[in-house]
C-alpha cells in the first residue's frame, strides 16, 4: 500500500497548501481577489480533508500497527498527520460555522495563524513520511537546535497531558462563558 | 465592557491558552520515561555517538591498525581485590553502565571478515546479536547455557555471548545450536569473524591485544589468553601479589586506584614477571588492593595480535596500534589478509568504565589493501608505517539492545528490506540508530505515552475549536 499512499498524500498536500495561501491572503486582504479565493475556501479545505483522512486510511495500512508504531519514526509520522488533519478540519469548520465574518475583527489572524502551524505540521508530516519511505532530508537537522530530535518519539510526560486536559477544559469553559447572554456595562 | 470587546478578550484568552499548551508540550517532550532502571539492566549513555579514527597499512607481511577515539579518562583497571576487614574483597563487579568506581577497562575491538559471512558486510555486528544476551533485559537464563550439551559442558559458556545466525536453528532461541558437525563445516568455510580485542588492563600490559572469534558464542582462539584470574579457590585467597623487588611495592592501594593517581606507565598491573606468590603472612594493611586479573604472556593462535609501540591515553584519546601476520596460517581462528584484498571489518569501544553491553559500535566499512575501500590500507616498506595517509573518520554509536531477531521480525519495518539485503547504511545513520536504540529500550512506555500525547493534541485542538467558535460567534452580532 506504500505507493498507494505516496500518490494520495499529494492530494491533501496541494490543497492544504494551497488553502494556506488563500487564508493568509485572505487574512490580509479585502480586496476583490481575496474574496473570490476565500469563496474557494471551503470546497479546498473539504476535499483536503477528505484526501488527508483517507490518505491517513490507507497510510495505516503500509505496515502492521505494531510494527509502525515500534519506530520513533513512525510514531511521529502519525502523530504529526493526525494532528495536522484535525487543525485543517478545525479550519473547514470554522469557516463554515463563520461565513464571511470570519475574516471580519481577531478572527482573520487566528486563522492566519492556524493557516500557517498547519501548513508547517503539513510540511513536516510530509518529510518525516518520505524518511519512513527511504527518502531523507536535512530537516532532523533544522528541527534539533529547535528543541526535537525526530528519531525519538514526540510525547509528553504525564504532568504535562494533564496540562493539556486542563488546558482544553478552560478553552471548553470559555466557551461556555462566551454565550451567556449579555451583561454590557 | 461591550460585549464585542468581551467576545474578543475571551479569543484573545483563547489563543493564549492553546498557544501556552502547545508550549509546554514542546518545551516538555522526549522527558518522563526515558531513565536508568538497574532491574531492567538499562543504563541510558548520556553521550550517544563517539568519534573513532582509523588508518590500515600493511608491509607484505604484516598488516598494522591504528584506533585513535576519544575517552575522557584512561581506563586502565579492571576488577580488584581489596583487603577489607582482614578480607579480600573483590571490587569492579560488572554492572549496567558505568562501573561507578572506574574499575573496568577501556577497550576497542574489531570484527573482520573476508566475505564468508555475507550479512556481516551489511549489518555489521546486528549479525551478531542474538536475543537474550548477557546485559540484556530479556537474558537468557545462565543456568541452562551452563547444562547444554554444548554451549556449557563443552564450550564452557556460562552466559550468552555474540553468535552468528546460521549457527542457531531459531535465531530467537540462543540454546538451539545446530549440531556440532553442522558448525565444523561451517568454520572451516570460513562462517566466523574475526575479533580484535585490545584490553587496556587485561591484554595491554603484556603489549598484546586479545585474539577471539564470532562463531557459535564469543570464543577465543586457540591457545592460552593474556589473563586469568588471581584467586585461589581452595585458600580463599589471591594466587599472586607483587614482587616488591621487581615492582617497587607489594599491593596498590585502594585511595590511588579510585583517585585516578596511578599512572599510566608505572607497575600496575600484575603482570607474571613482576609477582610473586602471595604471602598470607605479609603484614596486609587495610586498603591494600591487588589486581584481580594476572596477566601473562598468551601463546598459540591466541597470541597473533600485537600492540606496536606503545598503547597511550593522553588529551582525552587513547592511540592504540596493533600488528599481526597477514597470514598467520592459524585459518579456523583468523581472517587471512592477502595484498589487493577488500575485508570488512565493524568497530566497538567500551570507555568510561563500562562493559558488555554498554559500548559504541560503527556500521561496517571495507578496508583495502592497495583496493579502494571505506579505510584504505597502504603499502609500506619497512617495519613500521609512517602513518602519513589521513585516517578515516568513523562514527560510534551506542545500539542499545537492538539484535538481529528484531531486525528480522515484524516490529521492523524494515525487516523486508533486510531480507533484500539493503545495506543498514542506505536506511539508518548512526545517531538515528542510537536513537531507535535507545527508544526500543523503553517501547511499550514510549507507545503508551505517545497514544495518550496524541488524544490529549486532539482533545486540545477540539476545544480550541470550539472556544473560538463560540467566541467568534458571540461576536458576530457586536
Amino acid at each position: 500500500m506504500a505507493a498507494y499512499h505516496v500518490v494520495l498524500v499529494h492530494f491533501p498536500i496541494a490543497l492544504w497548501m494551497t488553502a494556506a495561501l488563500a487564508i493568509v491572503w485572505r487574512a490580509l486582504s479585502d480586496g476583490p481577489v481575496a474574496l473570490a479565493i476565500d469563496r474557494a475556501l471551503v470546497p479546498l479545505l473539504a476535499l483536503g480533508l477528505a484526501s488527508g483522512v483517507l490518505s491517513i486510511l490507507v497510510g495505516l495500512m503500509v505496515w502492521p500497527w505494531d510494527a509502525v508504531t515500534t519506530t520513533p519514526m513512525g510514531r511521529n509520522h502519525i502523530v504529526l498527520a493526525v494532528w495536522t488533519t484535525a487543525y485543517w478540519a478545525v479550519m473547514l469548520v470554522t469557516r463554515i460555522l463563520r461565513g464571511e465574518t470570519l475574516w471580519h475583527g481577531l478572527g482573520r489572524w487566528i486563522m492566519a495563524g492556524l493557516a500557517l502551524l498547519g501548513a508547517g505540521l503539513l510540511g513536516i508530516t510530509g518529510t518525516l513520511g518520505g524518511h519512513l519511505a527511504g527518502i531523507y532530508t536535512d530537516l532532523s537537522k533544522v528541527l534539533r537546535p529547535l528543541g526535537w530530535e525526530v528519531h525519538r518519539t514526540f510525547y509528553v510526560p504525564d504532568e504535562s497531558l494533564i496540562a493539556l486536559v486542563a488546558a482544553a477544559i478552560l478553552l471548553l469553559a470559555i466557551a461556555w462563558w462566551s454565550r451567556k447572554p449579555s451583561t454590557s456595562v | 465592557m461591550s460585549k464585542g470587546t468581551g467576545s474578543q478578550a475571551l479569543l484573545l484568552s483563547a489563543a493564549a491558552i492553546f498557544v501556552g499548551a502547545l508550549g509546554i508540550a514542546w518545551i516538555t517532550h522526549g522527558t518522563g520515561v526515558v531513565k536508568d532502571d538497574p532491574k531492567r539492566h538499562i543504563a541510558v549513555p548520556k553521550t550517544l555517538t563517539v568519534p573513532l579514527s582509523v588508518q590500515a597499512a600493511y608491509n607484505g607481511e604484516d598488516i598494522f591498525f591504528r584506533y585513535r577515539w576519544t575517552s575522557p579518562k584512561p581506563g586502565i583497571f579492571h576488577d580488584m581485590l581489596r583487603f577489607e576487614g582482614g578480607k579480600w574483597v573483590v571490587q569492579g563487579r560488572a554492572v549496567p553502565g558505568s562501573q561507578p568506581q572506574g574499575l573496568h577497562e577501556d577497550r576497542i575491538a574489531m570484527m573482520v571478515d573476508d566475505g564468508s559471512v555475507p550479512e556481516f558486510s551489511r549489518y555489521g555486528g546486528y549479525i551478531t546479536i542474538g536475543k537474550g544476551l548477557a546485559g540484556f533485559s530479556d537474558e537468557t537464563d545462565s543456568k541452562a547455557i551452563k547444562e547444554h550439551s554444548y554451549l556449557g559442558k563443552k564450550l564452557k559458556q556460562d552466559e550468552p555471548t555474540k553468535y552468528l545466525p546460521a549457527t542457531r536453528r531459531d535465531i530467537n532461541d540462543y540454546l538451539s545450536v545446530v549440531p556440532e558437525d553442522e558448525l565444523k563445516a561451517q568454520r572451516a568455510a570460513g562462517y566466523f569473524l574475526d575479533l580484535w580485542h585490545w584490553r587496556a588492563a587485561r591484554s595491554n600490559p603484556v603489549k598484546l591485544s586479545d585474539d577471539q572469534i564470532v562463531g557459535e558464542a564469543r570464543l577465543s582462539d586457540a591457545g592460552k589468553g593474556p589473563y586469568t584470574t588471581n584467586w585461589d579457590n581452595g585458600k580463599k585467597q589471591p594466587r599472586l601479589m607483587f614482587d616488591a623487588a621487581k615492582a617497587g611495592h607489594t599491593a596498590l592501594k585502594w585511595d590511588d586506584i579510585v583517585s585516578g593517581k596511578i599512572a599510566q606507565d608505572s607497575q600496575h598491573a600484575l603482570r607474571e614477571d613482576i609477582a610473586a606468590p602471595f604471602d598470607p603472612a605479609f603484614a596486609w594493611k587495610e586498603g591494600d588492593t591487588l589486581p584481580r586479573r594476572i596477566i601473562r604472556a598468551s601463546d598459540g593462535s591466541r597470541a597473533d595480535i600485537k600492540v606496536a609501540g606503545t598503547a597511550l591515553w593522553a588529551d582525552g584519546s587513547w592511540d592504540v596500534m596493533l600488528r599481526r601476520k597477514m597470514d598467520t596460517g592459524n585459518r579456523l581462528d583468523d581472517k587471512i589478509f592477502v595484498d589487493r584484498g577488500v575485508y570488512h571489518v565493524a568497530f566497538a569501544v567500551h570507555r568510561q568504565a563500562t562493559g558488555g553491553r554498554w559500548h559504541y559500535v560503527s556500521l561496517p566499512l571495507t578496508v583495502g589493501l592497495g583496493r579502494d575501500a571505506d579505510i584504505n590500507a597502504v603499502r609500506f616498506n619497512g617495519d613500521e608505517p609512517k602513518w602519513d595517509q589521513t585516517a578515516k573518520a568513523v562514527t560510534l554509536f551506542y545500539p542499545g539492545q537492538v539484535g538481529w531477531a528484531h531486525v528480522n521480525s515484524a516490529k521492523h519495518p524494515g525487516a523486508d528490506k533486510v531480507r533484500a539485503g539493503v545495506p543498514v547504511k542506505f536506511r539508518h545513520g548512526e545517531l538515528e540508530l542510537a536513537n531507535y536504540g535507545i527508544e526500543m529500550e523503553f517501547n511499550d512506555a514510549i507507545r503508551r505515552q505517545w497514544l495518550l500525547t496524541m488524544l490529549a493534541g486532539l482533545l486540545l485542538i477540539a476545544a480550541f475549536a470550539v472556544a473560538m467558535n463560540a467566541t467568534l460567534k458571540s461576536g458576530k452580532g457586536a
